[in-house]
């Protein structure tokens, strides 16, 4: 490793070793990353947040976010496994922004169709009030899986419902003709 | 027909059918990897226990947090308990929630809206209190 290593390291590390940094996790996804990074992220509020409301719409808003990349965050530089299937990969981070509540992100490579139909549904919910949230949820429950579309509408809605201000999007060019996918949360 | 239980784990909660007392009773989480894995044998030994022609059940939820799918497979199993209680025995479901989850709380209240043969009442949760 040489010097300019050691910088880019200690670069990241500036970043995200603070103690604003709740917690964030970069790598491939699957059930056990999300329950392990899960209980680690019950512990780590407990120290940073005192209501239980919030505690619990954070956690609830990490395992949707969590199963959001364990099923569709397919896509993106990293290799194939054995049967030819690439495993999910992606971001998150989960940070105290200072007015008490947390800024949540996660981010992860998708085609660019399926870049443009997640910030659809992303603004399409966020246009919508607690109450048309409430309702579409459950319109969405009594909906068959199969009749849903790719990107977890019930998980994303309830996310919506969960956070304090509505859900926000951006999309990045990536390599290989990819999109980078942003979602923030603030709960 | 004989008890149906399943063990808590970490990421589900503690079933327990019990055909002599007419009892279900549901406590701790629910986010479990496979939500069809894990709800289907419940559905089925639900199946079974209408079968014997029962005269009462008795549910009992308790669960601090459940995920998007698990409402969604909560939902499902409470609509067949309804439907096969239709004019066939009487369903009691006392459902104990989060009272600081407001979010919780208004779904509940939706599934309520839903069913006509069981009973719904929802009753405050103490989260420190769920044995």
């Amino acid at each position: 490793m040489d010097r300019n290593e050691f910088d880019r390291f200690y670069e990241f590390s500036d970043w995200v070793a603070k103690d604003k940094f709740v917690l964030s996790y970069s790598g491939y996804v699957s059930e056990d990353i999300l329950y392990a990074v899960g209980q680690t992220l019950r512990q780590r509020l407990a120290g940073h947040m005192d209501n239980p409301a919030k505690i619990k719409n954070v956690f609830s808003i990490f395992v949707e976010l969590m199963q959001n990349l364990i099923r569709y965050a397919d896509e993106g530089p990293q290799p194939e496994d054995e049967e030819g299937e690439k495993p999910s990969f992606g971001i998150v981070m989960i940070s105290d922004n200072g007015n008490g509540g947390m800024d949540m992100m996660a981010g992860n490579y998708v085609s660019p169709e399926e870049a443009a139909s997640l910030s659809q549904r992303v603004n399409e919910i966020s246009d919508l009030d607690a109450d048309e949230l409430r309702s579409l949820y459950k319109t969405k429950l009594r909906q068959p899986t199969e009749v849903q579309s790719k990107g977890g509408s019930i998980g994303l809605i309830e996310i919506a419902r969960r956070a304090s201000t509505p859900p926000t999007c951006a999309t990045y060019d990536a390599e290989d003709g990819l999109k980078f996918f942003m979602i923030k949360v603030t709960v | 027909m004989e008890i149906f239980r399943l063990e808590a784990t970490s990421r589900t909660p503690e079933v327990e059918l019990n055909p002599e007392q007419g009892t279900l009773t549901m406590i701790g989480e629910s986010y479990p990897e496979d939500i069809r894995t894990y709800y289907e044998p419940i559905t089925v030994a639900l199946e079974q226990f209408a079968a014997t022609q029962p005269s009462d059940l008795k549910i009992t939820i308790k669960l601090t947090y459940f995920n998007s799918g698990s409402a969604r497979a909560l939902m499902e199993l409470l609509d067949a308990i309804d439907e096969a209680a239709q004019d066939k025995f009487n369903a009691e479901l006392n459902w104990y929630c989060d009272p600081d989850d407001d979010i919780t709380q208004e779904f509940v209240e939706d599934i309520a809206a839903d069913l006509s043969a069981v009973k719904l009442q929802i009753l405050d949760l103490d989260p420190n209190d769920l044995v």
